[in-house]
């Protein structure tokens, strides 16, 4: 339960960061909270980062349109699963050739 | 027979080596060889006859200039004091004036006469001499074609071409006559030496045209040359710097503040000129030289990220400058790669550098 919590927290916060404009926040200031946002998740404890990218598509529920898409996506983009695979080259490999196969 | 035979082998040997004929056995007469033949422009040793004669040979019939021995015969001093080796000589064999007459009555007349002409070079092989010179000098210049760098080589082609039309153009100007008679002079005072060069460098010329691969390969280079265009200087990039807003003592503000270039606060900022003509700013992390610096802690692939690489691409294409990405592992760098390659990012590099 808490970890959808911190899962709504940091969409939110993600959300905010994506679609603000570059009049309400500067974009290269929002790429680099984003990239702090990802050191942080990235260094999350394993069981408690799984649960937190578990919750992810759940919490998308309560958006709609581009931001449902964009928080449905925040383990994808900040790497999260990778992060999760550590040490497990044949998950990585999965991962990199279902990475590479989505962007074809 | 066998002591006779030696002997005139002895003899001929001697006339071979120092091209005079021997003067027989003699026990109180050391024969020292002294070629004192030299090519006057280089110094080095000539065959007998060609070259000039200098220094003092030890032999008093190849180098005589102090001891003049006159058609009568008569032997006197042209100086006050005879060489020192001749004086030993003289002082070791009192018969050694009679037998130098006897010596010099039988010089044969097809050798070259030093006594009588002794600064006189040999026509034949000056002539030959300068043949080689010419070929040499031809060759030289065959070398220096296609060794020296092509632009020198056309700046050289262009002195040439300019000196050759101002000559034209004195040669215009001057009557006919005066042109004739001046090339007259010239070729009554070519020494066989020069006449020798000319026919070589014509020699020389002729088998330059004989290899047209060369020439042509130096052709091509010079064509190439033609499309190369020279490189355009741009004013430095404008780079300006703007206040940071985030300040904070976690890692990853420190490793973006530790950017090459990078100041405390402050970001270095590119001004991108939007479509409409609007300035936007496109901030950095450091700078060094024509590599603008972002530091990148961790890689995000959101449309945030994406829509920056873009920005700085355009902004750096405006500048003509080149981005570097600088990430702290290899894990980044492989995520920064695929991320910039996906986004058709050309003009940013990356690389590794540890916190």
């Amino acid at each position: 339960m808490i970890t959808e919590q911190i899962a709504r927290i940091i969409a939110s916060f993600f959300v905010f960061l994506e679609l603000s404009g570059d009049e309400i926040v500067d974009p290269d200031e929002a790429v680099q909270m984003e990239e702090w946002l990802c050191g942080c998740l990235q260094e999350l404890d394993k069981p408690f980062l799984r649960g937190l990218v578990d919750a992810f598509p759940v919490v998308a529920l309560e958006y709609s349109g581009e931001a449902q898409e964009l928080v449905r996506k925040i383990p994808y983009s900040f790497y999260l699963e990778e992060a999760l695979a550590e040490g497990d080259p044949v998950r990585l490999a999965e991962l990199e050739a279902l990475r590479d196969a989505e962007e074809s | 027979m066998s002591q006779t035979k030696s002997k005139h082998q002895t003899a001929f040997s001697s006339w071979l080596r120092t091209g005079r004929r021997s003067i027989g056995p003699s026990s109180d007469l050391v024969e020292v060889k002294f070629n004192p033949w030299h090519d006057p422009e280089n110094g080095q040793f000539t065959f007998a006859g060609s070259g000039s004669q200098t220094g003092d040979s030890g032999n008093p019939l190849r180098s005589s200039p102090r001891i003049a021995i006159g058609r009568s015969g008569a032997r006197h001093a042209s100086a006050a004091k005879p060489a020192p080796g001749l004086a030993q000589a003289t002082k070791r064999s009192p018969t050694r004036g009679t037998r130098l007459e006897a010596l010099k009555s039988t010089q044969t007349p097809t050798k070259p006469n030093p006594a009588s002409g002794s600064k006189q070079p040999n026509a034949a092989g000056e002539a030959i001499g300068g043949v080689g010179e010419g070929i040499y000098g031809a060759a030289q210049g065959l070398y220096s074609i296609l060794t020296t760098n092509p632009v020198t080589t056309i700046a050289n082609t262009a002195r040439g071409m300019a000196r050759s039309v101002d000559a034209a153009l004195r040669a215009e100007n001057t009557p006919a006559r005066i042109q004739l008679v001046r090339a007259g002079d010239a070729i009554g005072r070519a020494s066989a030496r020069d006449i020798g060069r000319v026919a070589g460098s014509a020699i020389g010329n002729v088998a330059l045209a004989a290899v047209p691969g060369a020439a042509v390969a130096e052709v091509v280079a010079i064509r190439n040359l033609a499309k190369v265009r020279p490189r355009i200087s741009y004013d430095p990039a404008q780079i300006g710097w703007v206040k940071e807003t985030l300040n904070s003592t976690k890692p990853w503000v420190f490793y973006n503040d530790a950017a090459p270039g990078a100041r405390r606060g402050k970001a270095p900022v590119l001004m991108r000129t939007m479509p409409d003509g609007s300035k936007r700013p496109v901030k950095f992390d450091g700078v060094q030289a024509d590599y603008v610096i972002d530091r990148k802690w961790k890689i995000v692939d959101a449309p945030r990220s994406r829509a920056q690489v873009e920005r700085q691409t355009e902004v750096l294409r405006q500048h003509r400058l080149i981005g570097l990405w600088e990430v702290p592992n290899p894990a980044q760098k492989v995520k920064a790669f695929k991320l910039l390659r996906r986004t058709k990012a050309s003009n940013i590099k990356i690389r590794i550098a540890r916190p």
